[in-house]
């Protein structure tokens, strides 16, 4: 049934007269091609907070522990959930947090899917999360998701907290699909994320928190 | 160039005969004689804006027959220019006789300030205005032709003229031909929102070159606004009307 | 929704009035389109950007049957569930099947035109399905019955007050508010608890890429996340102009939808999704369905001219920048498509017959032309449809008009091809025309004259047409 939609389908698309494909034009580079390492990673955090988010610099993992105790505890936070990936997992945050006397989880730590997003969408504060780049044009974060780094860490909680090292900030979009998109080892799914979520559609009002997290804080790690 | 052939709107003929006979003014003061084949009636857009092809057809190729052996056409309406420079081949498309006669002639059909300004390489005019002039930026001519700034340069070229800006001048005034008679309350609350911005600009005229605009703001300020000044451009720089 | 294009000049008419739809239409449009052009300035050429996004979607189109196969083969290699839907009702029936078979309850929508096409929230409240649309506007249009007031802010224009009545008659909002913010997190607690326990999230696409079988959604409330992320089975809504050749070509057009949308550089969330989630992924949906929907647009596709059409991202940058809408807003075309776009989509989705005023209610300024980011000759492609009603055009439903109205354009014709009697026509128009006249003036007129007269003047018939004139002007 759906095979023959198809055929048909394609079928006389086929049939119709051919449109030309029109020439490509040339653009000129990006302005952000042009910048230095410390021009992108002023940019990023311009065009970050632009969109309300907040934006911190420190410059070792010790100062980033610091900078984390400070937001959480300025935050109220009593219980996070921390993704797993390349960024957080050498913060071994579950075990840090126990000294701080905040409860912080990771997606490993739940038996199935529905206690993960009990926990996710009930429990938690705060969600903690790396991210695999930051891109300068926009202020924008780029989150690869697999086993490690799961959807909702980044979504459900009302505060998101991400850990970004210096060295991932990169000047465009294409800068990220063409190092995600190339070979066969392609995501489920790749995020980008430019604020914490928000709406004006009561009046053009706008507001953050519509259905993801209030807040996005963003740790810069040298 | 020493001679020019008139292309007048129907519009203008039947219901503004000043703005053509301004036209003639203007062109005799720079030097130029007009020609006025007495055969043309209407080039048809009326008609093709109403979806009525087959109609426009007859008329576009007797405009062409009446035109085509002519230098230069000058035409006081952009919305006229445009009907025979783009729409004229997309009707000929499939008849490669009437599209190349089409095309040779399209490239001769100039409007009045974009003759003036950008054929004759002549701003200053010799005209004189004392006060503020508005200009409204009508949609075939700027946006159809990418006509803007010719009459903005005659305008700023009139002796005694002070330009003054127009807030939201190149928002269409809500004519568009058969529209403002299909739709009239949508078309008069645009002509209203155009009249507002013209009153609060507080310039003494309202300059366009375009015979519709002309009709439908001039009709609105007349009935609510009396005593309200609006030009053709053709007008304006012959102190005529 | 209830389709009521046939509704537009009463609508209309009543929507001139409405001071609620009055405020953002002086407003709405002028804010985003001055936002528009702040972020295209960060193009290094904006114009040539602008131009790029036609030639992409123009490529698109001109390859649309090979991009199609390209991005089912790449889509189904990542596991993606591909189901080609012939129309509307095949669509529907896809996705009831899979709520019914999963016993899901409740479906949850991110924010989709296509799913207010197909009617898919009729189908499934007839089945005693419930349907949850999650866009904070849609939300409220949803909960008011009304159709989207503007692509970017369905219910934008709705009061307040209104807002707390229908949340407390329809969510159980307990304490009565009127502040937006208060309202908005009260819809927010209100649908988390549907993210949290749904088993089948639906949404649109924006863009299908096919050389990686991924497709984009552009968001910013995070509703569409949840969407992808909560519910084991994800349905994803595509029609087939969504396909694009590759990821680059997706970025920009990317970086277009957003700056001709809102005035952002990008929405606050983009996902992009290449098959369901992996095995060892403990969230997003174990069923990734694909629906690829033709709906009438393979018949679109055959003639080259309403291609053009498919050239469409729904940026919805048309409508902020057209006249005509800014008077009326998005109730009068009676459907999910407003404005500009609207007028082409919708008399071609649903006939000629449906949306006559749709092809009409257009003054031909061409601003829309002069903004589309994939390069449509809205007006230009208006006047097509007109001519095609005119010839009472089968194919598209066309009603041609009254053999009256046809008469006196063959009339009109015949008199303007000779000069004599378009003359003596002239002469004998005058004394009819001009009756009533009053200082050189009409103030009140026959026929199609006496509407128009209502509110403005209009110019007697002079003594003396020009050409009456240029036997004295000629010889001065």
């Amino acid at each position: 049934m759906t095979k023959s939609t198809k055929d048909e389908l394609l079928n006389r698309l086929k049939d119709a007269q051919t449109g030309k494909i029109p020439a490509r034009i040339d653009l000129p580079p990006p302005f952000e091609n042009a910048l230095s390492k410390e021009e992108l990673i002023e940019k990023f955090t311009n065009k970050l907070i632009e969109q309300e988010g907040v934006v911190y610099r420190t410059n070792n993992q010790t100062g980033t522990l610091e900078k984390l105790a400070q937001i959480l505890a300025q935050e109220g936070v009593k219980k996070a959930m921390a993704a797993e990936d390349d960024v957080v997992k050498p913060l071994d945050l579950p075990a840090w947090g126990k000294h701080q006397g905040i409860e912080i989880t990771t997606q490993f730590d739940y038996k199935n899917r529905e206690s993960f997003k009990e926990s996710i969408f009930n429990q938690v504060d705060a969600g903690i999360t790396g991210a695999d780049f930051a891109i300068a044009e926009s202020g924008t974060l780029a989150l690869v998701h697999d086993k490690y780094q799961a959807r909702l860490i980044s979504l459900a909680p009302i505060l998101h907290i991400a850990v970004v090292p210096v060295e991932r900030v990169v000047p465009v979009y294409e800068s990220v699909t063409e190092k995600v998109y190339q070979g066969d080892n392609t995501p489920s799914q790749l995020t980008l994320i430019t604020g914490p979520s928000m709406t004006a559609d009561i009046q053009g009002i706008m507001f953050k928190g519509m259905h993801g997290p209030r807040r996005l804080i963003v740790i810069l790690m040298d | 160039m020493k001679t020019v052939s008139l292309f007048i709107p129907c519009l203008v003929d039947l219901f503004l005969p000043d703005i053509g006979e301004a036209t003639v003014t203007l062109l005799r003061k720079l030097g130029i004689d007009t020609i006025y084949h007495d055969g043309q009636t209407c080039c048809g857009q009326p008609a093709f804006h109403a979806g009525r092809r087959l109609e426009t057809v007859q008329l576009a190729k007797r405009f062409v027959e009446i035109f085509e052996t002519d230098e230069a056409i000058v035409c006081p309406s952009g919305t006229c220019v445009l009907m025979v420079k783009k729409h004229y081949p997309d009707l000929f498309a499939d008849q490669p006789e009437w599209l190349e006669r089409a095309k040779n002639l399209a490239d001769r059909v100039y409007e009045l300030s974009q003759f003036i300004v950008d054929v004759l390489g002549i701003e200053d005019v010799g005209a004189s205005f004392e006060g503020k002039v508005a200009y409204h930026e009508s949609c075939q001519l700027s946006r159809g032709l990418g006509v803007v700034e010719q009459p903005k340069k005659l305008i700023q070229a009139t002796a005694g003229a002070e330009l003054v800006p127009l807030q939201n001048a190149s928002v269409c005034c809500g004519f568009g031909g058969h529209f403002s008679f299909n739709y009239p309350e949508i078309s008069e609350a645009l002509v209203k929102e155009k009249a507002d911005h013209f009153m609060s600009s507080e310039a003494d005229v309202l300059v366009l070159s375009e015979p519709g605009c002309y009709l439908n703001i001039n009709g609105y300020l007349s009935r609510h606004h009396p005593g309200s000044k609006v030009m053709h451009i053709a007008n304006f720089l012959t102190g005529s009307g | 929704m209830e389709i009521k294009t046939e509704q537009f000049v009463e609508t209309a008419k009543r929507e001139l009035k409405n001071p609620n739809s009055r405020i953002f239409l002086n407003l709405l449009p002028v804010v985003l389109s001055s936002l528009r052009e702040l972020a295209m300035e960060t193009f290094p050429d904006p114009d040539a950007a602008q131009e790029m996004g036609g030639i992409i979607r123009g490529e698109a189109l001109a390859r649309l049957p090979e991009l199609l196969e390209t991005f089912e083969k790449n889509a189904s290699a990542a596991g993606a569930k591909i189901y080609w839907a012939k129309d509307s009702q095949a669509a529907n029936e896809y996705i009831l099947n899979l709520v019914l078979e999963n016993q899901a309850g409740y479906i949850t929508k991110g924010k989709s035109m296509v799913t207010e096409e197909m009617g898919l929230n009729e189908l499934m409240i007839k089945n005693g399905i419930e349907v949850w649309e999650t866009d904070l506007g849609e939300f409220i249009a949803q909960l008011l019955a009304r159709p989207p007031f503007h692509i970017v802010g369905p219910a934008v224009n709705v009061p307040v007050d209104q807002i707390r009545d229908v949340f407390m008659e329809k969510i159980g909002l307990d304490k009565p508010t009127t502040d937006p913010v208060e309202l908005g997190y009260a819809a927010r607690r209100f649908l988390r608890d549907k993210f949290h326990e749904m088993k089948i999230g639906v949404t649109g696409v924006n863009f299908a890429v096919a050389e990686t079988g991924t497709i984009i959604n552009v968001e910013n409330e995070g509703n569409i996340r949840f969407n992808k992320s909560s519910p084991k089975i994800q349905v994803s809504v595509m029609t087939i102009e969504k396909v694009i050749p590759d990821m680059k070509d997706a970025m920009h057009l990317l970086r277009l939808l957003c700056r001709n949308c809102t005035g952002q550089h990008i929405g606050s969330y983009v996902t992009m999704d290449t098959g369901p989630k992996k095995e060892d992924e403990i969230d997003g949906p174990e069923e990734l369905h694909i629906i690829i929907l033709d709906n009438g647009r393979s018949q679109i596709f055959q003639d080259t001219q309403t291609r053009e059409v498919l050239r469409c991202i729904r940026c919805g940058g048309c409508l902020n920048i057209c006249p005509v809408y800014g008077m009326i807003g998005g109730y009068p075309y009676g459907w999910a498509y407003s404005g500009p776009m609207g007028q082409l989509l919708a008399p071609l989705l649903l006939g000629l017959n449906r949306c006559h005023d749709h092809i009409w209610a257009c003054t031909s300024c061409q601003a829309c032309k002069v903004n589309c980011p994939a390069g449509i000759d809205h007006p230009g492609l208006l006047l097509y449809l007109r001519n095609k009603e005119v010839e009472g055009d089968s194919s598209l439903k066309a009603v041609p008009p009254a053999w009256t109205e046809s008469l006196s354009y063959k009339v009109f014709s015949r008199i303007a091809s000779n000069p004599m009697l378009w003359r003596l026509t002239s002469k004998l128009m005058r004394p009819v025309i001009n009756r009533g006249a009053k200082d050189g003036k009409l103030k009140k007129g026959p026929g199609p004259l006496a509407d128009w007269l209502k509110g403005r003047d209009f110019p007697e018939m002079p003594e003396k047409t020009f050409h009456e004139r240029w036997s004295e002007l000629k010889r001065s």
